[in-house]
């Protein structure tokens, strides 16, 4: 299970920046962010259908749904047996308002070859629209799963916090329709001091499984330093397709082209050898 | 425009299993992930690249050591395949773009980290390097004595110098491409990111030893000692080629490397890549030699053997790339196996 070390809450954010905090074990599944997020973004209808997977219709982030909220179901025991003990949070469900993360060192920034994906002065993560051209690099690079390439325009979309909200001085559109403030936007160091607190007080009430997804020590690590969008999660995290330690793909670029380097001389040596005899 | 959803909710629930056990370990089996949209463009630009790429070194380097006949021949029967091959490179890579009319939005910005920044400036000026290598050679075939200012220009050009610098992008050009694929989030490229590199950069040599050996053994016009070499060349880049391929499959292990064993890619790639890419042409060689047939059908078959089998790699390695990205259950053994000790 969770260790101590993921209860900490440290982030590589800078002062100032601003971004979501998602505690799971307000959200209610109402949906009301992914709605709201559709018209204040008037962002087209996804695919219209049902997916068999509760009353998850959305299926997962993407060009068109900036917010996503799972639903797990957790019916039966690990014997499969129906249980019949109430746990004291969210009955037997979880429910996450899913966002993206704009990670302190964003994956999807450092792939994009066009300059179009910028850190904004909130340090926010965005897409400028007017620059993309579409090459689909951001979409791999990103270990959450994010972004992805509109079918509507061949451009790449996600989330941008509202950037047209938040400089005019309101709040992004899910964190203001959010009935149970499940999410809560504001500077991350206020938001990472009120998940801490929220974080003891749940532990105090017999969820000791709640911990903070996002600091340095769960989902920061590996290069991306913490995220500007923190969850206060119950589970593991890949109950909520969340990856447990997501790297930077980008960290991997030196060493890469290293190996590249040694192979190039290796094989050039071997022309030489082979070509010689001409 | 109508617009078509790819998506499907398909997922990997295994029979006897409720939908409270799978969201245990995954959310209902769905990805995590996004994978990439890279398909046939981007898998022919792989293979073309490659080639271009390494048959402008193995030009140069015929020009360089050797002064025979035949190395004259390898020299410009490989400028004049990479810059056939090079050609159809950005015309590949700009139709795969989701807006084509801006595709000089990368011409704008040279970022380090990104591998494809880096690469559209590799591409790009090997790509001057490329143009100009396959003029001093029409120069020196005589080809351009209608533009006799130009001409003379060409002739009066460092050849030698211009192809070594220009090879150093070459190989940069043969590699970047297995970088650019490890530097994701795809589980089966980031595990192998130590590896892709020189895989691919291996197999843009056999390619294009192969290919350059195809065009001499069709045209006629060399001995049977210039297509030993070649062989040579070509049997030493498909053993290091499969030494990498093994260590990619090792190094992906059980959950990650499923691609590569199942289905219809884990038999292209047993088959195809394996089979017909390196084990058949070696056979071919050796047959071919205890027949006594003729030194020119032996390499004509044995390069075709290689060329599908580059092919057939590239495809592979994005097919299962994308497939590895589908499947949670991949993913989350790449980001657990990298999970810091508490």
């Amino acid at each position: 299970m969770l260790s101590d070390v993921q209860l900490i809450g440290t982030t590589g954010s800078r002062p100032g920046a601003m971004g979501f905090l998602t505690d799971t074990t307000l959200c209610i599944g109402c949906k009301a962010c992914e709605v709201a997020c559709k018209q204040w973004n008037q962002l087209p209808m996804d695919n219209f259908g049902w997916t068999g997977h509760s009353y998850d219709h959305t299926g997962d982030l993407g060009a068109t749904t900036w917010r996503h909220v799972a639903f797990i179901e957790r019916l039966d025991g690990a014997d499969g047996q129906r249980v019949d003990v109430m746990p004291p949070f969210q009955s037997h469900w979880l429910m996450m308002s899913d966002v993206c993360k704009h990670c302190v060192r964003a994956g999807c920034l450092e792939a994009c070859p066009t300059g179009a994906i910028i850190r904004t002065e909130f340090d926010t993560v965005v897409i400028q629209q007017e620059i993309c051209n579409g090459c689909g690099y951001c979409v791999p690079a990103c270990p959450f799963g994010v972004p992805e390439l509109s079918l509507f325009d061949g451009k790449a979309h996600k989330c941008t916090l509202c950037y047209d909200r938040v400089t005019a001085g309101l709040e992004p559109a899910c964190a203001k329709a959010c009935p149970t403030d499940s999410i809560q936007f504001g500077p991350v160091e206020h938001l990472l001091e009120r998940a801490r607190q929220r974080v003891a007080d749940l532990h105090a009430r017999g969820v000791t499984s709640a911990y903070i997804y996002g600091d340095r020590a769960v989902g920061g690590t590996h290069g991306i330093d913490g995220l500007n969008a923190l969850f206060i999660l119950t589970a593991e995290p890949e109950v909520y397709n969340l990856p447990a330690a997501p790297e930077l793909p980008q960290d991997k670029v030196g060493r890469a082209f290293l190996s590249t380097l040694g192979a190039a001389l290796a094989l050039g040596v071997a022309a030489v050898a082979a070509l010689r005899r001409l | 425009m109508t617009a078509k959803y790819e998506r499907t909710w398909e997922h990997r629930r295994a029979a006897g299993r409720s939908v409270s056990d799978e969201a245990r370990t995954s959310y209902y089996g769905l990805p995590t992930i996004h994978k990439p949209h890279w398909k046939w463009l981007i898998i022919w630009y792989f293979f073309l690249g490659g080639i271009s790429a390494a048959s402008y070194v193995i030009a140069t380097l015929a020009d360089l050591l050797a002064k025979s006949h035949d190395a004259r021949r390898i020299a410009r029967a490989g400028r004049y395949l990479s810059l056939a091959t090079l050609i159809p490179s950005p015309i590949l890579l700009i139709l795969d773009l989701g807006r084509p009319e801006r595709f000089f939005h990368m011409l704008s910005i040279l970022k380090l980290r990104s591998p494809m920044s880096v690469g559209t400036w590799g591409l790009t000026i090997f790509g001057g390097f490329c143009g100009l290598s396959a003029l001093i050679q029409a120069a020196q075939d005589g080809l351009l004595a209608w533009a006799r200012p130009l001409n003379r220009l060409l002739l009066a050009l460092p050849r030698r110098a211009i192809g070594l610098v220009g090879s150093v992008f070459g190989f940069f050009v043969g590699g970047y491409t297995g970088v650019l694929l490890s530097a994701t989030a795809v589980p089966l490229w980031a595990r192998n990111f130590l590896l892709l590199g020189p895989l691919f950069l291996t197999s843009a040599l056999s390619t294009a030893t192969a290919a350059v050996t195809l065009v001499l053994a069709l045209g006629r016009r060399v001995n049977r000692r210039a297509l030993h070499v070649l062989e040579r060349l070509d049997r030493l880049a498909l053993a290091i080629e499969l030494g990498l391929i093994l260590a990619v499959r090792l190094n992906a292990g059980a959950v990650i490397g499923r691609p590569l064993r199942q289905g219809r890619l884990g038999a292209l790639f047993r088959w195809g890549v394996l089979g017909a890419g390196i084990c058949a042409p070696a056979l071919t060689h050796v047959v071919g030699r205890l027949m006594r047939a003729p030194t020119r059908l032996v390499a004509i078959l044995a390069s075709s053997l290689v060329l599908i089998g580059g092919f057939l790699l590239r495809y592979v390695v994005v097919m299962a790339g994308r497939a590895s990205a589908d499947d949670p259950e991949a993913y989350f053994a790449f980001t657990r196996h990298t999970r810091p000790r508490a």
